[in-house]
């Protein structure tokens, strides 16, 4: 029996190594993750070394009315330079980042020790304009901090008394880098590739076998109907596996061109070893995907109602690692119960570095196996069934 | 060797098998004819093992078609109503598909492919793709997919349909071949000439029924009519107003 199966899984290889659509899907849809994954990196890294890294200038618009500020800057580093009258056009058109302006007036109601108003235009629809608007606030309340305090001392107060808290903010994150919260998007890019990988032969060798009317004489074959079905789902899962290898080879690479950057080496995301646990971890989903893919190919009428439910079902895996990119969630045993989204928050342990616990790998890999077993079984039921040759 | 009894299938309200019975002797072509709807496919579905019926039995060799599925596969050669082929695969790695599926392989399946693609003439066009086989093309790699593991019967499902008069001569060769062979052919059509000019046998469905069975002169002899086609529609009305 296990020849015919291998016979079955050896023609379907080759079947679909042979054609541009199931290539298409296996070896060149995975690389869309890292690659637009990779350009995010690369221009959200640039930014945050920029600002914080090389000098820093910062447009002034009537810079001649306060010196006292223009000379607090440069003792930090900060060259001012002028900018254009209609500031605000200047930062909408992206020209300038943030720009601070001294209304008329400023210097006399500044060195009356009165309170004088300065405006700092920005963009915060854009990252950069969203950092350039946080230093600057940083930079402005500090320089109130020294006035006020020079002014308190000379009335002759202890400056601490109006002071009862000093809050400095510890960020625990490994490098604190913005770049990093990318990396919460890898375990949804994974999950969907994953579901995508085989999907195209899932359908090709089941609703398209039927379509094509070649399903009928290969059944009068004196092969098991189940062993038909296991030689065509592993050739569907070999697809999908290759798509996964491809994927993490992607990302392996495009982590290590961004290199390390705010104390956050990317190169060290993905050895060789964490590609291949993940892998380890990942196969058992596999398993499930192609199961469900085989189900729904099974008992879809056409090929192209196959295709309609098969291109919406990755997102519906990948939902939850979509959202945990902006709500994190602590992981706990019972997560570890349920397949994709287990996997979802695996990946995001190895991909974070926080380092995986084994229990949990086991529950993960457990269940989701025991899930693929289930619907291996029905989909070799389904085989069973007389109508199997017209379609449902 | 084929064996019919009391077959029964319904397909929701419609009965397609209403209690057919019939054989089909090794060394014998036997044509299974009847009007469109008869049932001839049904029965053929049944035989080939990828339908059940709902009461009744049909043995190959002896070999339920039910209960002992893969040995009636083994013995049988089939052309089914749908025999499409996979357009990516080449005619002979069809062949050696179907080969390797009964268990075959190596120099032996080598040598039987050659053989079979000498003697159907697919030669020609062994090693292209499917796709863009004309009908012809096709029909002469479904037959040589059929015939791989030198099955004893052979069950075809309106061979002829849809080829030229070159092509159905042949085919209508081939089974005559493998008649002389010693083994069973049973095939089905729903023209009356070609089934008169080629079978041993014949076996007349309508509405599920077998309302006549014998050799062509038997049936002209208890129609009373000279001509085949009258002689057909003679047995097929009377059943119909039944």
């Amino acid at each position: 029996m296990w020849r015919r199966i291998f016979v079955v899984f050896a023609k379907e290889v080759m079947d679909n190594s042979r054609d541009r659509r199931s290539l298409l899907v296996a070896l060149i849809y995975p690389l869309m993750g890292p690659l637009l994954l990779g350009l995010m990196i690369s221009a959200v890294v640039e930014v945050v070394t920029v600002k914080t890294e090389a000098r820093v200038t910062l447009p002034v618009l009537g810079a001649e009315r306060a010196p006292e500020f223009v000379a607090y800057l440069e003792g930090r580093g900060i060259t001012v330079t002028p900018a254009p009258e209609d500031t605000e056009a200047a930062v909408r058109d992206g020209e300038l980042q943030t720009v601070v302006v001294f209304p008329e007036g400023f210097g006399e109601l500044f060195r009356a020790g009165k309170t004088a108003t300065i405006h700092v235009v920005s963009d915060s629809s854009n990252l950069p304009g969203l950092i350039a608007l946080n230093r600057m606030a940083a930079l402005l309340g500090e320089f109130n901090r020294q006035v006020w305090g020079q002014r308190i001392k000379a009335l002759g107060v202890d400056i601490q008394i109006l002071r009862p808290l000093m809050i400095k903010s510890i960020d625990v994150t490994k490098g604190g880098n913005i770049a990093q919260i990318l990396l919460f998007m890898v375990p949804p890019l994974l999950i969907f590739n994953l579901f995508m990988g085989g999907v195209y032969l899932a359908i090709d060798t089941t609703s398209g076998e039927r379509e094509r009317g070649s399903l009928e004489p290969l059944l009068i074959n004196p092969v098991e109907r189940w062993g038909l079905m296991l030689g065509k789902y592993l050739a569907a899962l070999l697809f999908t596996g290759i798509a996964v290898a491809v994927q993490l080879i992607a990302f392996k690479v495009v982590f290590q061109s961004a290199g390390g950057s705010g104390g956050f080496n990317f190169a060290e995301v993905f050895s060789a070893v964490t590609l291949l646990a993940i892998f380890a971890v990942t196969l058992p989903l596999m398993m499930v995907a192609v199961g469900v893919q085989f189900i729904i190919a099974t008992v879809t009428r056409s090929f192209k109602e196959a295709q309609t439910y098969l291109g919406l079902l990755p997102l519906v895996p990948a939902l939850p690692g979509m959202v945990l990119v902006f709500a994190p969630v602590k992981a706990q045993e019972w997560m570890m119960m349920i397949p994709t989204f287990s996997q979802t928050l695996l990946l995001g342990q190895f991909v974070r570095g926080d380092g995986v616990a084994f229990p949990d790998a086991l529950i993960s890999m457990a269940s989701s196996m025991i899930a693929a077993l289930v619907l291996i079984f029905i989909a070799a039921r389904l085989y069973e069934r007389e109508n199997l040759i017209f379609g449902e | 060797m084929i064996d019919v009894q009391g077959l029964r299938k319904t397909f929701k309200t419609v009965t397609a098998l209403d209690g057919i019975e019939f054989e089909a002797r090794d060394g014998e072509i036997t044509g299974l004819i009847g009007p469109n709807g008869a049932g001839k496919t049904t029965a053929l579905r049944i035989l080939y093992t990828v339908m059940r019926p709902d009461s009744g039995q049909a043995r190959i060799d002896g070999f339920d078609t039910v209960t002992q599925r893969q040995e009636v596969q083994r013995r049988i050669g089939v052309l089914p109503d749908t025999r499409g082929m996979y357009p990516r695969l080449t005619a002979r790695e069809h062949v050696r598909y179907y080969g390797r599926l009964h268990g075959m392989g190596g120099k032996a399946l080598e040598n039987r492919v050659d053989e079979l693609f000498a003697s159907l003439g697919v030669d020609d066009f062994a090693d292209r793709r499917a796709k863009g086989f004309s009908k012809g093309q096709s029909r002469k790699v479904s037959l040589a997919r059929a015939l791989v593991h030198e099955p004893q019967n052979l069950l075809l499902d309106e061979p002829t349909n849809g080829l030229d008069v070159g092509s159905s001569r042949a085919v209508h060769q081939l089974i005559r071949d493998w008649r002389d062979k010693g083994r069973c052919v049973l095939f089905c059509s729903h023209i009356m000439q070609e089934v008169a000019a080629i079978s041993d046998r014949i076996v007349v469905l309508s509405l599920g029924r077998v309302v006549a069975q014998g050799t062509v002169d038997e049936l002209l002899r208890q129609t009373g009519e000279t001509d085949l086609e009258n002689m057909f529609l003679a047995i097929t009305q009377r059943a119909e107003s039944w």
